[in-house]
């Protein structure tokens, strides 16, 4: 196993420098100058042309990518254009809070979505499966930052239950949690209309398996069959579905945290794309590129224990 | 896992929630001690830099006006108004050997916050002759063209001298010195010891409240100066938060997670929250004006019936009415007479010939006349922010009326800006506010800085040269009501010449819970938010 993760790390490089070097040129292909950005239109053309020195940017591209390159070799991930202060503070301040709303939002995807897909599977074509379909499908079409409104709007206003925007640090738990539940359902309620979807499929394919029949053959109880047979061969597309579905909801994060004005590495994207905040926004890349690599290694080592067949050398 | 299990969890669940919920809810107001915090978000994803002489964004203006004061300031809320702030009083200018020397005297006991690296202490002379030669230099000041020219000495620990090469009107004068762009005194210790880059994320000055944290992309948090030389603030501090989406704004609002906020400069959307009833919206100067520029020297606008053609196409009611009233107000003078000396009233505009009001028959006439009885197409591009594209599609819905075709490509707003400095769009509309008219007449009609090819570049995009002598005899008069006769004068001119035509203004909006009293009466401001000053309270209940 071991050999195995090290064996995809080492494959990861290649991938992770194609990345790299697609999002070193693609931000600066963008038109726009941080300079002028970060000055406004009123900066005298020598203030302007003072930053852009102090900023590197009148360095050729091809050392600025080597210079990027060489840092990040370093684990060095540079300082933000703007504010100069360390990419790598900035990143680490806000991404146990992406982190953590991509966790909450699985948990509860997973909590709603797996049974609701079972009851809808097991009674199928009954009134059950078509609210259950019925009510995934809206799920599937909602918009995160329109459903994330409508939450702020009924249970942040009309009844405050929750706080409307915002976050608490992780040293205050209670109102941490209590910051994180909204966005967390946002972005919750539609991964369990995901996944409710996919173990339908899942469970209906499996129970017209032979092996099922087999077992209902030897008198084996209907929730046994159904528990410890069927839904034990369906976790495996859920696991890797749910891996697709958790690195798709680190994107979907980026809409939750400007609504709910959380920080998160999306919100620190989206403003450091505003901003033309060049080592800001690669590093961000950078980390996306990294979860994604370490979310489909993560999900690889799961299978393993899900299916028995499945073994490394 | 049996069904009596799975019962109890949720039971377990459902009892620590509403624990958790418990006092944590319907917190109305935040507190410092007894002194209640002001939670306010401004409209940017972050700061760019809280080193006043780089402070530009308003998100910045904002707390560069709570943290920092200057030699004089604009009243809070009424900056058509100046008084004195860190000086005692405002002096008169005296003349020696062709020069203009001003002396302020400084209060004493004035105290520079505490920073990271110093401990408080008292400003003196020598900041403020630190900090103005700081606004001089190009890489540590963003203003420093407004700065050429000036000699700043200190003469004992509380007078400082500034000595002019080319004497100013104190219209011109005073807001270099004033609490605004690079007339904001920062504390020289602090920026010493900490350096320029440290600076711009952890400011010290002598304002109503010092700077205590910064999380990025979040907020910065300031706590009241209790020291401070009005006197201690009733706030116990203000929360800035980076909010970029309005409605995320206005739900905290109405969530009670904020308490002030950057609203939207639309009359509908005033209305609306006003007949909310439990928000307040607030509608101030100082507005934007917004206006169009043609480039004279580029066919086919090169032929001033062409330009007038355009002129006489548009409606200015039609753009204002993108804003409504009161958010909006129409101007007849690229410098908004509504503002600051030297812009033209309708009247005016009337009784000099330049009202120029809509006329499609005549404008297709014109056109005929110029030679383009078909019209022609032109390529422009537009930002994304609703300022320009809708402006710019009324212009386009407007020229089609007289056979001009403008075929528009929308972008991001920092590419326009780069893109219109490098000159591609013949057709320029143009959002800003600019401190006085010599600003407004400089930077968008003088020669020097016609984009690209002028001797300073900036953003004259009409490339308009014909009021050069008008600009630099308004610049050099010292009688302030002779100045603003010139700059009428040169504002004249430029319609009559068709350089540009102007539009409206648009003013700010913010909003707040009706607890909040600013402390002072709000009809405009020129740190572009509704100012919190040591007077600003918050009821709490």
């Amino acid at each position: 196993m071991l050999r195995h993760i090290a064996r995809r790390l080492l494959l990861a490089i290649p991938t992770l420098l194609a990345v790299f070097t697609i999002i070193f040129i693609i931000v600066r292909v963008a038109p726009g100058d941080p300079a002028t950005a970060a000055l406004g239109d009123y900066a005298s053309a020598e203030a302007v042309e003072a930053l852009r020195e102090r900023m590197g940017l009148n360095e050729p591209l091809w050392r600025q990518y080597v210079i990027f390159l060489g840092d990040l070799a370093r684990g060095d991930l540079g300082r933000s254009l703007i504010t100069e202060t360390p990419v790598i503070d900035q990143i680490a301040f806000v991404l146990p809070y992406t982190l953590e709303l991509a966790f909450a939002a699985t948990l509860i995807g997973l909590l709603l979505g797996i049974p609701t897909g079972v009851l809808t599977a097991v009674r199928r074509n009954s009134m059950t499966d078509y609210v259950g379909r019925a009510v995934s499908l809206v799920g599937l079409s909602f918009p995160a930052f329109y459903l994330g409104i409508l939450l702020i709007y009924f249970f942040a206003v009309r009844v405050r239950l929750f706080p409307s925007v915002g976050s608490a640090p992780f040293s205050e738990p209670a109102q941490n949690l209590h910051y994180l539940i909204l966005p967390a359902l946002t972005l919750g309620l539609i991964e369990t209309a995901y996944i409710a979807r996919m173990t339908r499929s899942v469970v209906l394919t499996i129970l017209s398996d032979d092996y099922i029949r087999t077992a209902r053959a030897k008198g084996l109880q209907e929730k046994v069959v159904l528990v410890r047979h069927a839904l034990r061969a369906a976790l495996i597309p859920i696991v890797s579905l749910v891996g697709i579905f958790a690195i798709s909801l680190i994107g979907s994060s980026v809409l939750v945290e400007e609504v709910f004005a959380r920080p998160g590495l999306g919100k620190l994207m989206v403003g450091a794309t505003k901003q033309k905040d060049y080592t800001t926004l690669q590093s961000i890349m950078v980390v996306y590129a990294l979860i994604i690599v370490v979310i489909n290694l993560i999900t690889d080592i799961v299978y393993t224990y899900v299916d028995p067949r499945v073994r490394y050398g | 896992m049996t069904r009596r299990r799975i019962v109890a969890i949720v039971l377990a669940m459902a009892v620590f929630m509403s624990g958790a919920l418990t006092g944590l809810v319907g917190s109305a107001t935040a507190q410092e001690g007894d002194r209640p915090v002001l939670r306010f978000a401004v409209n940017a994803a972050d700061l760019a830099s809280l080193d006043p002489h780089f402070a530009s964004g308003t998100q910045d203006r904002t707390v560069a006006d709570m943290v920092f004061n200057g030699l004089v300031r604009f009243v809070p809320g009424n900056s058509a108004e100046i008084e004195p702030d860190l000086a005692t009083e405002i002096p008169t200018p005296e003349e020696v050997d062709g020069k203009q020397v001003w002396t302020f005297t400084l209060r004493e006991g004035v105290m520079c916050h505490p920073s990271a690296e110093t401990e408080a202490y008292e400003l003196t002379a020598e900041d403020v002759v630190y900090s103005l030669q700081k606004s001089a230099v190009p890489d540590r000041s963003a203003y420093s063209r407004d700065y050429t020219g000036m000699t700043v000495e200190a003469v004992d620990d509380y007078t400082v001298a500034i000595t002019l090469d080319q004497p100013l009107s104190e219209t011109l004068f005073l807001p270099k010195v004033a609490n605004y762009s690079g007339g904001f005194i920062v504390c020289s210790q602090a920026v010493e010891a900490l350096g320029d880059e440290a600076f711009r994320t952890a400011p010290a000055g002598t304002g109503p409240f010092m700077f205590e944290s910064y999380t990025p992309q979040n907020s910065v948090v300031l706590t009241a100066n209790d020291d401070y030389f009005r006197g201690a603030p009733q706030l116990g501090g203000v929360e800035v938060r980076y909010i970029a989406d309005p409605s995320s704004r206005e739900l905290g609002l109405q969530g009670g997670e904020l308490d002030l906020a950057a609203g939207v400069n639309e009359a509908q959307w005033v209305d609306r929250i006003n007949a909310e009833g439990n928000i307040v919206a607030d509608v101030f100067g100082v507005a934007e004006a917004v206006w169009v520029n043609m480039n004279v020297t580029q066919e086919p606008l090169d032929d001033p019936l062409v330009r007038e053609a355009i002129a006489l196409a548009i409606n200015r009611e039609e753009h204002a009415a993108l804003r409504g009233e009161p958010v909006s107000e129409l101007i007849y003078s690229v410098v908004p007479a509504q503002l600051m000396p030297g812009g033209l009233t309708m009247e005016e505009a009337e009784e000099a010939g330049v009202l120029y009001q809509q006329d499609i028959e005549r404008a297709r006439e014109l056109l005929a006349e110029a030679g383009y009885p078909d019209g022609f197409s032109m390529d422009l591009i537009t930002s994304e922010m609703t300022d320009y594209a809708a402006n710019y599609e009324v212009l386009q819905a407007e020229l089609a009326e007289i056979g001009i075709t403008l075929n528009l490509t929308v972008v991001d707003h920092a590419t326009m800006h780069a893109q219109i400095r490098e000159d591609v769009n013949p057709i320029v509309i143009y959002v800003a506010f600019r401190p006085n008219a010599n600003v407004y007449l400089s930077q968008f009609f003088h020669s020097d800085a016609i984009v690209v090819e002028g001797e300073a570049p900036i953003t004259n995009f009409s490339h308009y040269s014909a009021i050069d002598d008008l600009i630099e005899q308004a610049r050099a008069e010292t009688d302030p009501e002779a100045q603003a006769e010139l700059w009428k004068q040169a504002n004249i001119q430029i319609l009559k010449d068709f350089a540009a035509y102007p539009l409206y203004m648009q003013n700010l909006v913010y909003a707040r819970v009706p607890e909040l009293d600013y402390g002072h009466e709000l009809v405009s401001s020129v740190a572009l938010y509704p100012q919190i000053t040591e007077m600003t309270t918050l009821a709490t209940e």
